[in-house]
């Protein structure tokens, strides 16, 4: 609690908070960041779930690295965006379990590009590749639902 | 914009059946919201798969097969525009007149006649191209405004709270 309230405190907690600017720019930059990520998310699960086979699995990690682009896009302006009122973010259900989602989705990003490269079976991959993209949708929905919730 | 411009039109989508549910069903609106965003990221995500594999980046994608994506972007655009039309109904005075969601209006039919130029101009020819070979550079630019144009619309319409008259 002491570092939440250090965060909210500090310089940057302020500057997100006052300045007239920052928090919109900053929130744009987060809804870029999140098509970014996403969308490859997207792609990527789509074909995994054997939509456009005629693309190689491997053609797409020149997509990957884009995906990681729009991911530390959104690390960043989220960490900013989260200096607002951490005090309150830790806290709030929808950004704990944004936050759990994103990471589980990311794990299982990892783990569908890990048995599309391996011998895994066609019905596993869909299996974790549906899992995957409900994550990562459920941590889009959640992120908007903060504002509400 | 004007006030008289845009008021008769205003007071139609507000009067609207969509426009009395939308404010009178308080979930309604976030739940429009959250469709609205998963909507975007499958469109753009779409386009990203085609636009990368134009422009040069992505050029081992296959084609033909990241044409394929056209159909589940043009689904995905109009789930957004439906529920983009819920948000209209439910507040046109606040809309209209705010330059952010003008803007991102304008851009969205820049967008469109871009992608009318993508698919009259160029459609036909990209689908022929192999594996690993460079799309022409008409194409190139058309792909990397697409991208451009809607990081543009993202930006408004995310623009669209903190720009109030």
């Amino acid at each position: 609690m002491g570092f939440l309230i250090w965060l909210e405190e500090s310089s940057l907690g302020i500057f997100i908070r006052e300045s007239l600017w920052g928090y919109p720019i900053v929130l744009s930059s987060h809804a870029v960041g999140m098509a970014t990520v996403m969308g490859v998310v997207v792609a990527l699960n789509f074909r995994a779930l054997g939509y456009a086979k005629g693309i190689s699995m491997l053609a797409f990690d020149k997509l990957f690295i884009i995906g990681w682009v729009g991911f530390i896009m959104n690390l960043i302006s989220g960490l900013i965006l989260f200096c607002n009122t951490p005090t309150t973010y830790f806290f709030q259900g929808s950004f704990q379990l944004k936050i759990a989602f994103i990471v589980a989705g990311g794990i299982l990003m990892k783990v569908v590009m890990n048995s599309v490269r391996g011998e895994t079976s066609e019905n596993l991959i869909k299996v974790f590749s549906t899992a995957c993209i409900a994550f990562w949708f459920g941590g889009v929905i959640t992120g908007r639902l903060m504002a509400y919730l | 914009m004007d006030y008289d411009t845009y008021a008769p039109l205003a007071s139609w989508f507000e009067a609207t059946w969509v426009g009395d549910q939308m404010r009178n069903i308080f979930w309604l609106f976030p739940l429009m919201e959250t469709i609205h965003f998963c909507g975007l990221t499958v469109m753009f995500g779409s386009l990203l798969v085609i636009d990368v594999r134009v422009v040069g980046f992505g050029r081992f994608i296959n084609m033909d097969a990241a044409l394929k994506f056209i159909p589940i972007a043009i689904g995905a655009f109009l789930v957004n525009l439906i529920t983009g039309i819920a948000f209209l109904c439910a507040d046109p005075f606040r809309y209209f007149p705010n330059i952010a969601f003008q803007w991102k209006l304008g851009l969205i039919v820049i967008a469109g006649l871009n992608a009318l130029w993508f698919w009259f101009g160029e459609h036909d020819v990209l689908k022929q191209l192999a594996d690993g070979e460079d799309a022409e550079f008409r194409a190139k630019v058309i792909a990397g405004l697409s991208i451009a144009i809607w990081v543009g619309v993202i930006i408004f319409g995310r623009m669209i709270p903190y720009v109030e008259y």
